[in-house]
């Protein structure tokens, strides 16, 4: 076989035995408690230079991948983000996002350059692990069956979501200073405040043109439409890039505009595919970080990363929270959620790769310190995550997973929804016949799913615990519905 | 099925203390379900289990519905007829509503376990009743008990 074709197949097969070793451990994180990023990023560094003996080392490649991938999380995170909880919880993720990624910045900073870092260096440090991180937060949150109650939740996926822009203008000021391209100075804070107001109008135009184009669009097949979207999340973070503006924000913002649109074609299938694209963006990027570390160099830096990372954990987040959120109203039990729960994940990886790039010496010793903080941060506080939301009550009905999904697909824009919910004992529905449910007329029981079969609903059905329904009903209706069986299911 | 048949003077808090969610259940549940002037068959010592009921139901998804109204409800064994309360809270309390907005006019339902379709139709009819905007500004204007009393009986006819 000619050379070419045999490496791109010997290629193909590494990248896919990684990834689906990656897909079938990730039933681990579940059962040991441990983070998926970890685990991830554990077979990427076996698989690496200094255990299966895969070479990687371009940091271009893996910060350009690391971008890809955090645009395609960051997208999906905003599609599923409703429009409501945006609103609800935006004033104090907004101040987490930035006066936090300051807080936790400086306090890291201080920290580094008392256990004898230069200052500049540990400034770089600081800002570099200051943002928490979309991928890990919204799989700890959304992927691991953990049902926080809503304010919290909302405001750390939205945190997540707001506050990588402020960590990579930080870092890369930093990085400038560093190579001595530019000073410091209070030029840097406007610079920073126009990057953001740059990102949150350019997201906010390409979602609402995305918006408008995704209903007049009529493409000639129904797998174009994911296209469209993707290409959209691609757009959303690069023209307000190019205008200087924060692209990341631009991603969140435009996501949540398309993602709230009452008429969105397909919209079971695009949320498919883009929580697909989400899952392989997360898997590649942990795996490419893995193999881009250098497991032997970590031995260097361990003591001062894990002393470090217990500074972030301890210190630094409570007390940028602090700064931060107490305006707010919050729950002393919420509050203490809030401070422990700062997951750090890929994106301080990715950031780290950005002075090697730079040319700045001593950065390569940055990236391996920075990779010891996350990989601790993944083990604390994150894999005490469930045991400290339960501890804390924080933890809502967890409904069963959905028994169907039923998607009514149309290029038309239909009124009218299809709402699926789980029947729970304490539920006003349990234990009451079919024909007894005061629907307006507008609203019907379309179909329940029980141990596993499909039911007619006639008049005559007594509802039991544990039944899936499926009801179609309008807008107003919707309350009344919502109010009768109370668990809504994901659908 | 009435207001009136499952509500009374005695069961209306005119103004709610609580800021928080768990506080308003306990204080609507304390002042307006098991209060000693209300004709009740519950008691103090049914306190918990009442609340207790109510959380149940709110860990499923809140009873804030929209519009600043909340209905929470639940099922109790021992009782032999549906019995509501009637909180106002004009200052608005953080109940997680559907709508993101603060919940100020609470009317709490507790049926019978063995009356599920009657729960219903009272959910229905109390979401109904309540859907008219002019109504709430009323009721959180009423100086008193009794002016939130007739306001509510008049209301209740025109349905």
């Amino acid at each position: 076989m000619p050379e070419a074709p045999r490496l791109v197949a010997l290629a193909l097969v590494t990248v896919g035995a990684l990834m689906a070793i990656s897909a079938l451990t990730s039933r681990l994180t579940g059962r040991l408690g441990v983070p998926l990023l970890l685990v991830f990023l554990v077979i990427g560094m076996v698989a690496g230079s200094d255990g299966a003996g895969i070479d990687f080392e371009n940091f271009e490649l893996a910060f350009q991948l690391g971008t890809l991938a955090l645009v395609l999380i960051l997208f999906d995170g905003g599609l599923n983000t409703a429009a409501r909880d945006f609103r609800a919880g935006l004033k104090p993720a907004a101040a987490l996002a930035t006066v936090g990624v300051i807080g936790t910045a400086a306090v890291v900073s201080l920290a580094a350059w008392l256990l004898g870092m230069d200052g500049h260096h540990a400034a770089l440090l600081g800002a570099i692990v200051s943002s928490t991180d979309a991928a890990a937060v919204f799989s700890v949150l959304r992927g691991s069956g953990i049902q926080l109650r809503k304010r919290v939740g909302i405001t750390l996926e939205l945190e997540s979501g707001l506050n990588d822009p402020m960590a990579v203008l930080l870092t890369v000021a930093f990085t400038q200073v560093l190579l001595g391209s530019r000073e410091l100075s209070a030029w840097l804070a406007l610079e920073v405040l126009g990057e953001l107001a740059i990102g949150g109008v350019g997201g906010a135009l390409v979602g609402y043109g995305g918006r408008a184009l995704l209903l007049r669009a009529k493409l000639a097949a129904g797998g174009l439409y994911p296209v469209l979207t993707l290409a959209l999340a691609m757009i959303a973070y690069g023209l307000p890039t190019l205008l200087h503006g924060s692209g990341f924000l631009a991603v969140y913002v435009a996501a949540v505009i398309i993602g709230n649109s009452k008429a969105l074609p397909y919209r079971a299938g695009l949320l498919r595919v883009h929580d697909a694209a989400a899952w392989v963006s997360q898997v590649g990027m942990f795996l490419v970080l893995g193999l881009l570390v250098t497991p032997l160099r970590l031995l260097d830096v361990a003591p001062l990363g894990v002393v470090i990372a217990l500074v972030l954990a301890f210190i630094a987040r409570p007390a940028a929270v602090a700064l931060s959120v107490l305006p707010f109203g919050y729950g002393g039990k919420e509050l203490l959620y809030l401070a422990w729960v700062g997951l750090r994940g890929a994106v301080p990886i990715i950031l780290a790769t950005y002075p090697v790039m730079a040319g700045e010496a001593g950065a390569v010793e940055t990236f391996h310190l920075v990779f010891v903080i996350v990989v601790v941060n993944a083990i604390i506080p994150g894999s005490t995550i469930r045991w400290v939301t339960d501890r804390l009550g924080l933890r809502s009905a967890e409904p069963p997973p959905p028994a169907a999904v039923l998607e009514v697909t149309s290029t038309e824009q239909l009124t009218g929804k299809v709402l699926a919910f789980h029947v729970d004992k304490a539920s006003a529905a349990c234990g009451v016949a079919i024909r007894e449910l005061p629907f307006p007329p507008e609203t019907t029981v379309m179909l329940i799913v029980r141990a596993g079969a499909m039911v007619a609903p006639r008049g005559d059905v007594t509802l039991t615990p544990d039944d899936h329904l499926y009801v179609v009903t309008t807008t107003t209706d919707e309350p009344l519905v919502r109010l009768i069986f109370g668990q809504q299911e994901e659908m | 099925m009435k207001l009136v048949d499952i509500l009374e003077p005695g069961r209306i808090v005119h103004r709610l203390t609580a800021t928080t969610k768990s506080a308003a259940l306990r204080e609507l549940v304390q002042r307006g379900v098991v209060p000693p002037e209300a004709n009740t068959e519950l008691g103090v010592a049914d306190e918990e289990q009442i609340v207790r009921v109510l959380e149940e139901r709110e860990r499923l998804g809140s009873t804030g519905i929209k519009d600043g109204l909340a209905i929470p409800h639940g099922k109790l064994e021992r009782l032999d007829q549906i019995v509501a309360c009637l909180g106002l809270a004009p200052q608005g309390i953080d109940f997680g509503a559907l709508d993101g907005q603060p919940s100020r006019i609470f009317i709490v339902l507790l049926a019978p376990e063995s009356a599920g379709g009657l729960h219903l139709k009272a959910l229905a009819r109390i979401s109904r009743v309540f859907s008219d905007s002019s109504l709430h500004k009323r009721l959180l204007d009423a100086p008193d008990v009794d002016t939130v009393w007739s306001t509510i009986t008049t209301e209740d006819q025109r349905y």
